[in-house]
């Protein structure tokens, strides 16, 4: 595998294990009276750790993967096919964010508490990360 | 690419034989591309750009079509 195909692994990774948290910690710990504005908080800490997160595993990976190959395992310069699998992977993505955020829209219009808006628009997210991460995967491997 | 493999063959790895067994990592640097494209193509899994197959070909001095060759239907 690539760097480019283990970012992608490592952020779909990521993502579900997050997501995983998140769902977890929301059930175990729920917070009946909570304003809009504590879970909006909420997730914006979510989103940074996962982007932490996600910048400790590429580095970690980069280093076990120099010490594995015994050769420096770093990105290369992206080429035409890199593009276009980048390209097409952002299409999908972007597919998934319209119908998230179309859907966050029809649930305020019908009159859905704002909460669950704010977490459909997370959910929207990191559905839209896993779309544009499994998309490159399979962009890569099956071509 | 996301369409089912590609209808277009090649002989690139004949041609590596012949051209001393050139690695696929050498072939990919003279054509400026990574080696996994190389890869890809070679096993018919990226149709490349005409630029790139152009490079290729340049690259074992063979014209395009002993390099390519299309086999799917026309029309």
């Amino acid at each position: 595998m690539s760097f480019k195909q283990w970012n992608a692994a490592i952020m779909l990774a990521t993502e579900i294990v997050i997501t995983a948290w998140l769902v977890w910690d929301t059930a175990a710990h729920p917070l009946p009276d909570a304003s809009v504005a504590a879970v909006a908080t909420r997730l914006l800490w979510v989103t940074l750790v996962m982007i932490l997160l996600n910048i400790a595993a590429v580095i970690g990976t980069a280093i076990v993967g120099s010490i594995v190959t015994r050769k420096e395992f770093k990105d290369e310069a992206s080429d035409e096919r890199d593009r276009t699998v980048y390209a097409k992977s952002m299409r999908n993505a972007y597919f998934v964010v319209s119908v998230g955020g179309l859907a966050t829209l029809f649930l305020l219009a019908f009159g859905y508490d704002p909460i669950i808006a704010a977490s459909a628009v997370f959910i929207d997210g990191m559905l839209a990360g896993a779309a544009g991460s499994i998309s490159q995967l399979y962009y890569y491997r099956i071509g | 690419m996301g369409k089912g493999k590609a209808q277009i063959a090649n002989t690139i790895r004949t041609l590596r034989f012949h051209a001393g067994e050139m690695t696929q990592a050498a072939l990919a640097e003279q054509v400026g591309v990574t080696r996994q494209t190389i890869v890809a193509i070679e096993q018919g899994r990226y149709s490349p750009s005409l630029e790139v197959a152009f490079r290729i070909a340049k690259v074992f001095g063979a014209p395009l079509e002993q390099v390519f060759q299309y086999e799917g239907e026309i029309g």
